[in-house]
């Protein structure tokens, strides 16, 4: 069965979520990762979205951002930032934090700040939004990113998301109460964690994806697991979901949103 | 009638001065874009622009060159791809530079909800040990580390944030300005009741029998409001919910039309200076577009707040 590398990382992200669990969801990735996790594995996991939305149901459509308005109807609760920031995430319910990342380091911080230096920047990135405060307080964080050199430097220009801040136990010391990112998934494979030390380590390659491959898109010497796998492929449940439930238009699979024009002659939703 | 209730052009002229602190609410719900034109039309200078995530309306006002300095969370459109106005004046200093005081959003509405309450500082975990807190010399003055004065542990304390204007769309409104809104509020609560002069856009103007009706769908009550605009469609690209989807074709059209400076500029031409108001903006839009945009019902069941007989 054909799969693509998108659709791996996908679900690969999705298997990180267990059932029951309740999920602060980012914007982009995380949203396809925890829908799909709802459908399969997952169905009695809650899913918090930052602006106010607490949902207990799958969409009939595919959202194309947080907010977006398929989630008014399978949401048991709309409120605003301190209903779900607030009393879940920073009040210490959110299991698990999934968030997208311009870039991550060896710590596993994000950064979606500014490549370069913050007054006079190279490239300038959206911003936190939620995300640095999902880092702070989700009991756990699982990362979603398609991977690059570029994309994975030693260090981050800018730590705009705590993950474990220098390694060992700078997050205690920086006074954060808990959690830490327990997944990198990318379309090349997932990393973990060390217990001790916090240094990022290679956990699977993706079916088709050599190791060689992920050690060149990591700006360091990547460490290696030593019980390293293969990640379990896609089962045909999984890309049957994925494909013809979860993102059917293929708005992220395929970038199908950006195929932007303002008739309707085309696609719908 | 109401002095309250007035148009668009009226409101921002009589509200939004030059140099203004501005609050904007929305988050992807309820974008202001339609005051955003307007605050751009009249040309309005030097503002400093606070919104919880910026999006594209503060990607319009930078490059439109209206904003002395931005106060957000985060600023990229919807589709995923760069605001690219806010990048060029960020990276290349285009139209001009900018301030910049960033956030995260639940410290950004931490800090809304301390300027609303008036509290001396509110205090959290969130950017403990980030680059917001470390790198940012601008927020120096607006977030502090301390120990906790019960238990001594690490805090972030935040300054409160006040506003002179702040401007909210919402579904209804009465003439008085009580503002009612249904779906994800984001900070909209207290960045609008942090501000001292404030603007409610609607998408319709109802009886206030129908605000008292069910009074806990109030988000700002009529005695702070000191202008009532009635303006359907404001949200447009955005959405609000019951009356309209997102159209979100315009955002990847946007992505491609203001990619250069001149593509940019084009935009503003053809989009804000060229129409003198939303009308005239729907008008380009196209009545198949909006009927295609126009929510269908999914009501609720009404509530009874009880009738109770007199003694």
């Amino acid at each position: 069965m054909d799969f693509t590398r998108r659709e791996m990382m996908v679900i690969a992200a999705a298997r990180e979520i267990k059932d029951g669990e309740t999920v602060i969801t980012g914007t982009y990735w995380p949203i396809l990762a925890s829908l799909l996790a709802k459908k399969l594995h997952a169905p009695h996991s809650v899913l918090v979205f930052e602006g106010g939305i607490i949902c207990n149901w799958a969409p009939t459509r595919t959202p194309l951002i947080a907010h977006d308005p398929a989630m008014l109807s399978c949401s048991v609760l709309c409120g605003d930032l301190f209903d779900t920031l607030g009393s879940v995430v920073h009040g210490g319910w959110a299991d698990v934090g999934v968030l997208s990342a311009s870039s991550v380091d060896k710590y596993g911080n994000i950064n979606t700040t500014c490549i370069g230096d913050y007054l006079k920047p190279e490239v300038r990135l959206p911003g936190s939004g939620g995300a640095s405060d999902i880092g702070a307080s989700a009991k756990r964080l699982v990362i979603i990113l398609e991977q690059t050199r570029g994309r994975f430097p030693e260090k981050v220009d800018f730590i705009t998301t705590p993950g474990f801040l220098h390694g060992s136990n700078s997050r205690e010391r920086a006074g954060l109460r808990h959690g830490g990112p327990c997944a990198v998934v990318t379309d090349l494979g997932v990393f973990r964690f060390s217990p001790v030390s916090k240094e990022m380590y290679l956990h699977s390659y993706h079916p088709g994806v050599h190791i060689e491959e992920i050690k060149a898109n990591v700006g360091w010497q990547l460490k290696i697991s030593p019980r390293l796998n293969e990640t379990a492929p896609p089962t045909t449940q999984e890309i049957k979901v994925l494909r013809e439930e979860i993102d059917p238009a293929g708005m992220y699979l395929r970038d199908a949103r950006l195929d932007g024009l303002l008739t309707s002659e085309d696609k719908s939703l | 009638m109401s002095t309250k209730v007035m148009n668009m052009q009226q409101a921002i002229d009589q509200f939004v001065q030059d140099g203004d602190t501005v609050f904007l609410g929305g988050l992807v719900a309820f974008e202001p874009y339609a005051a955003a034109h307007e605050i751009i039309r009249q040309r309005k200078k030097n503002l400093v622009v606070s919104k919880s995530a910026g999006m594209l309306i503060l990607d319009l006002l930078i490059g439109a060159g209206c904003v002395r300095k931005v106060v957000t969370s985060y600023i990229w459109n919807p589709a995923y791809k760069p605001a690219h106005a806010f990048r060029r004046a960020v990276e290349q200093g285009i139209p001009h530079r900018i301030e910049l005081e960033e956030y995260s959003f639940f410290t950004l509405g931490l800090a809304y909800f301390a300027g609303a309450l008036d509290l001396p500082f509110v205090a959290t975990k969130s950017l403990l040990g980030t680059d917001i807190l470390q790198k940012q010399l601008s927020m120096s003055e607006k977030i502090k580390v301390l120990e906790s004065p019960f238990t001594g542990e690490l805090a972030t304390v935040i300054a409160p944030l006040k506003h002179d204007v702040g401007i909210i769309h919402v579904q209804r409104a009465d003439e008085e300005g009580n503002a009612q809104a249904w779906g994800p509020l984001a900070a909209d609560r207290w960045g609008i009741a942090s501000c001292s002069r404030i603007i409610v856009t609607a998408e319709e103007i109802v009886p206030s029998e129908v605000i008292r009706k069910d009074p806990q769908r109030t988000i700002l009550p009529g005695f702070r409001v000191n202008a009532v605009v009635e303006e359907p469609w404001s949200s447009h690209p955005d959405y609000v919910p019951g009356f309209y989807d997102r159209d979100w074709r315009y955002f990847a059209f946007y992505h491609e039309a203001t990619k250069t400076l001149e593509g940019f500029s084009r935009y503003l031409e053809e989009w804000i200076y060229g129409v003198k108001s939303r009308k005239e903006y729907l008008i380009k839009i196209g009545e198949r577009r909006l009927k295609e945009l126009r929510a269908k019902p999914w009501q609720s069941l009404p509530v009874d707040y009880g009738h109770y007989p007199i003694f």
